[in-house]
């Protein structure tokens, strides 16, 4: 500036240059900082919310796979339903939109709020909030046209499992339903509204069932609009699974028991294929596909019929006579007995100042082993069971497979109750005592048994020791879990005395003689509670509660065909009870008389006998549908009742 | 007045003009990937580009015109120009034409104008005329002068309302006015009481402006609403990372997340295209051209000449400050235009011409040697 002619007068701004500068640099170093901060800084956490704002992400479903019998008959399958949704982000008034939807499909306002305040936490707000989950073809007509004036509500199509048998089939094949919290935490490829298998075969095999759902990458611009798919994996449909059940069989198993509380359970003692498996009173699988209110819920968890137990695995019950067959093979395995060793029974036994009866007051005179099987004789187990003692019962009952579940692919399986003397000094802080040997040796007493593990004792009979795994799929290989330790001879000794039980005119099982066919079975009767003298004269006047569940377990073999058959029917009294049902499984397996059942059974029936005592069956609760917790089931099994023999 | 001596052709700040030709070309090319759509698979571009480039066209006649007179004139003019600017602002809300709810432009049939265009730059100019008589600091009476005579136009043209351009006119002359410099009694008195004061213009604020205002404070309050500008700006510029995602390859932009892609918010497409690399790139072209800029207003032959130069470089700096403090989160939302790189016709051409009077000024700096 020095050197500029004119700038004499004028003075030129002092600060300002200076100022400008400054400014310069203030501009570039707070920007610079800034751009650091976002773009590199946080530029993963921006770069992570584009992809979002740009990309969804779109399930496929994969259809469930369907259920067969081993005939190939359709148990489960899967059918078209309709859900309405309400997309949050697209919906201008939500609750003028939730009166609307109320008013279209009857649900009142407050349970569709309740469904809708619930499930806004986890739904995204673009993705659709379902508020009917199912709705009927009255609805979806009415909803269609209101779609259009109702921005946000979308009609959802998507499958649903469909059970042709409800009723039939509801223990062994459970039922399906909507995954909660939890199942979703555990599965990170579980999403809100998936179906998941909860109970039964489908719980089990969730995982071959399920397949994998597919996923579609969607760009989409800023109105939403697809601007291109990219199909990141293709669903992959759930395996077709082929049951061993014989869906004729259940039927028949499930007539049979006509109402009453009870479980049959046929099963192949070489393959371990059951052949059924039912249990009754039972409830609807279909119920649970749409999500059970818990009115409904609590209806079918207290129902002091337990319609939710399988009896066949999931209740114990004393064995009574039935016992008697595991008995023998202690005896025969720890050279307790001589098979044609003999015992006078008078009828009773006297031990201490204790007398112990057998069943039938007169005696059976003269008994061996085969007598005592075919004649069910009391007293002559009594002196085994005080021969062998508790510790070498229980040894022999617990190999047999006693005391253990089977590993059925059936969920929260029952292992049952062998007492030993250890086991009675921690459970009630008493020794254990002679008459209680006595009472273990004929099947009372604590010993509680399932109907399935008697099913694996029989097969193991037939098998020549084999203790095999009950198996629920066809085809699959046979998994020999373990060996009684009975020699070739032996178990022919008991299978032997098993067939003279219904051959002999006087055997308990001799209603059941099936010609053409080798058949044998023992009966049992299992005393729910020690009737007083007074009481057994009453005979049909006990109250129902105190009666004696029967057994049946027995096979039947021809031809190179065999099986297993066991029926358990509570209350029923007397072991013959039983008897008329496997005769008639006896009659569908070796006579061809079975027939195919109605499709759809609208099988509500009621068993017409009362309701089980509830410390006889101990309640084992599936998951409750609403989340609610599960009753806690213990594992410890109480039986129903002491021996009181000092 | 002579035409263009050939000297003084050697003058012309040659650096400044290269920077500009620089920033515009990056502005147009940007344009072009801003204004590109994917509707399905191909990319639509919409002409804004092109359009940009005629307007650029026409700001370089403007800029060689604005360079062909001596600068010196336009110090009468100051006091008419002020004149007809208040009187257009005046008549704007009884005649003007409502565009988006807001009377900003007068309709002379040919052609449109936005006085408030008009009154930068008469302001510019009397603010040069008035500022450049001293070089003492500002007394208080001095000071109410010049603010008070900036003011009326400001506040005409807020009430339109256009709170950007009113905004800006305050703050050219407020940039001024510290080039000049203020007593230091007043200057600390204002430091405190205009922090103090500030606040109670809220009361005054329109409920969009408020909102906005909110918005920028915090964003998560209105993700959908005033708070989805500013949200959106950030993840597009920060989703940029180190090297962008790439020329055409912005999905902010090309998927329209990212509102006013091609006006105000053109930058953050940039950013997100060419990442950090490209934003320190076109940051340090803009403050070279600013720096540019105040080396003529230092070097300027007169006062005069300082001023007005001056007056430029706030008035492009307070653009690029509120624009890109706003594209990245720093600033709420206001409608200010980046330079050169937003779309705008009349902007561009204003630009132009603004940076052919700073090279008038920088190349007459050695011309009084001859006179």
């Amino acid at each position: 500036m020095k050197n500029l002619l004119s700038a004499s007068t004028q003075a030129m701004p002092r600060f300002g240059p200076a100022l400008l500068q400054f400014l310069v640099l203030a501009l570039f170093l707070l920007f610079a900082v800034r751009l650091w901060y976002l773009q590199i800084h946080l530029g993963p956490v921006f770069t992570e919310k584009s992809r979002n704002n740009q990309l969804r992400v779109e399930y496929i479903f994969a259809p469930r796979g369907f259920l067969r019998d081993r005939n190939g008959e359709l148990l489960a399958v899967n059918e078209p339903a309709f859900a309405l949704g309400l997309v949050r982000e697209d919906c201008e008034d939500i609750p003028a939109t939730l009166a609307e939807v109320s008013r279209l499909s009857g649900i009142p306002l407050d349970k569709l709020t309740e469904v809708y305040n619930r499930n806004k936490p986890k739904v995204k707000s673009f993705e659709p909030l379902v508020l009917v989950p199912d709705m009927t073809y009255d609805t979806i007509a009415k909803v269609e046209g209101a779609v259009v004036r109702w921005p946000g509500l979308e009609i959802i199509s998507r499958t649903r499992r469909k059970y042709n048998y409800g009723h039939l089939l509801s223990h062994v094949l459970g039922y399906v339903a909507e995954a909660n919290e939890a199942e979703m935490q555990a599965d990170s490829t579980l999403s809100l509204g998936d179906y998941v298998g909860k109970q039964g075969l489908e719980k089990t095999l969730d995982g071959r069932l399920r397949g994998a759902k597919g996923k579609r990458l969607i760009e989409v611009d800023v109105t939403g609009r697809r601007l291109s798919e990219e199909l990141q994996a293709e669903p992959r449909a759930g395996e077709e699974v082929f049951l061993s059940i014989d869906l004729s069989l259940q039927q028949l198993g499930h007539r049979l028991l006509d109402g009453k509380s009870g479980a049959v359970v046929v099963l192949d003692p070489d393959t371990g294929e059951v052949h059924a498996l039912v249990s009754e009173p039972s409830y609807d699988s279909n119920m649970f596909t749409n999500g059970l209110s818990n009115a409904q819920w609590a209806e079918l968890r207290d129902d002091p019929l337990h319609p939710l137990q399988n009896r066949a695995t999931q209740s114990v019950y004393p064995p009574g006579s039935v016992f008697k067959l595991v008995m023998a093979g202690a005896g025969l395995h720890y050279d307790a007995v001589d098979p044609l060793d003999t015992v006078t029974c008078s009828g009773e036994l006297a031990m201490g100042n204790h007398i112990f009866h057998c069943w039938k007051r007169k005696g059976h005179g003269t008994v061996n082993l085969e007598r005592a099987l075919v004649e069910s004789c009391d007293v002559y187990f009594y002196r085994l069971g005080m021969k062998l003692g508790v510790d070498r019962m229980s040894e022999f009952a617990k190999a047999a497979g006693f005391g253990s579940p089977t590993g059925i692919d059936l969920p929260h399986e029952k292992s049952g109750l062998i007492a030993s003397r250890e086991w009675k000094l921690k459970r009630f802080g008493v020794r254990w005592t002679r008459g209680e040997d006595l009472n273990m040796s004929i099947g009372q007493g604590y010993t509680v048994v399932s109907p399935l593990q008697v099913a694996r004792y029989i097969g193991a009979i037939l098998n020549g020791g084999k203790l095999i795994k009950p198996l629920l799929i066809k085809g699959q290989r046979p998994q020999v879990t373990g060996h009684v330790p009975l020699t070739a001879a032996q178990v022919e000794i008991i299978k032997n005395d098993m067939v003279q039980t219904v051959e002999d005119p006087r055997g308990t099982c001799h209603r059941i003689i099936t010609p053409g066919v080798t058949v044998g079975a023992k009966t049992g009767s299992a005393q729910v509670m020690r009737l007083t003298e007074e009481m057994h004269r009453m005979g049909e006047g006990v109250p129902f509660k105190y009666r004696d569940h029967a057994w049946m377990a027995g096979f039947a073999e021809r031809g190179g065909k065999r099986y297993v058959i066991v029926a358990m029917m509570e209350h029923g009294m007397h072991g013959a009870a039983a008897g008329p049902i496997v005769k008639a499984m006896i009659n569908a397996l070796f006579m061809g008389q079975r027939e195919l059942p109605p499709k759809d059974l609208e099988g509500g029936e009621r068993p017409a006998n009362g309701p089980a005592p509830i410390d006889t069956v101990e309640p084992q609760f599936p998951e409750a549908p609403s989340g609610e917790t599960p009753a806690a089931s213990s594992e410890q099994e109480q039986p129903q009742q002491e021996a009181d023999q000092q | 007045m002579s035409p263009i001596d050939r000297r003084m052709f050697y003058h012309v700040n040659w650096r400044l003009v290269g920077v500009l030709g620089a920033l515009f070309a990056i502005g147009v090319l940007n344009l072009y990937s801003a204004s590109g759509v994917r509707m399905g698979d191909g990319v639509q571009v919409e002409n804004f580009y092109q359009k940009q480039m005629i307007w650029g066209a026409i700001g370089v006649f403007g800029m060689a015109a604005f360079m062909t007179f001596d600068y010196r004139r336009l110090n009468a003019l100051a006091w008419p120009m002020y004149a007809v600017t208040m009187v257009l602002l005046l008549a704007v809300p009884f005649v003007g034409k409502t565009v988006m709810g807001a009377r900003r432009w007068l309709d002379f049939g040919v052609f449109s104008v936005q006085p408030s265009e008009l009154a930068k730059f008469a302001v510019l100019l009397l603010g040069a005329r008035l500022l450049s008589e001293s070089n003492e600091r500002l007394t208080a009476k001095e000071l109410g002068t010049v603010i008070g005579l900036g003011a009326l136009p400001a506040l005409l043209i807020i009430k339109q309302p256009d709170l950007g351009s009113g905004m800006l006119v305050l703050l050219l002359l407020t940039g001024l006015i510290l080039y000049r410099g203020i007593v230091p009694w007043l200057f600390r008195t204002l430091c405190v009481l205009v922090p103090s004061v500030l606040p109670l213009f809220w009361f005054v604020l329109k409920d969009y402006q408020k909102r906005r205002i909110l918005a920028f404070l915090d964003p998560a309050t209105d993700p959908l609403g005033s708070g989805y500008h500013i949200l959106q700006s950030e993840i597009a510029v920060g989703s940029g990372r180190l090297f962008g995602k790439g020329f055409l390859a912005g999905t902010q932009s090309q998927l329209r997340f990212l509102p006013e892609k091609h006006t105000d918010f053109a930058v953050a497409v940039f950013g997100e295209e060419w990442g950090f690399f490209g934003m320190i790139v076109i940051l340090g072209l803009f403050c070279a051209y600013l720096y540019q800029i105040a080396v003529v207003a230092r070097d300027a032959k007169d006062p005069y000449g300082s001023y007005l130069a001056a007056g430029v470089f706030f008035y492009f700096f307070w653009q690029i400050l509120i624009n890109m403090g706003m594209v990245m989160g720093l600033m709420p939302v206001v409608g200010v235009p980046l330079p050169f790189v937003s779309y705008g016709g009349s902007a561009t051409i204003v630009n132009f011409c603004l940076v052919g009077l700073v090279l008038n000024i920088s190349m007459r700096r050695y011309l009084f040697k001859q006179t």
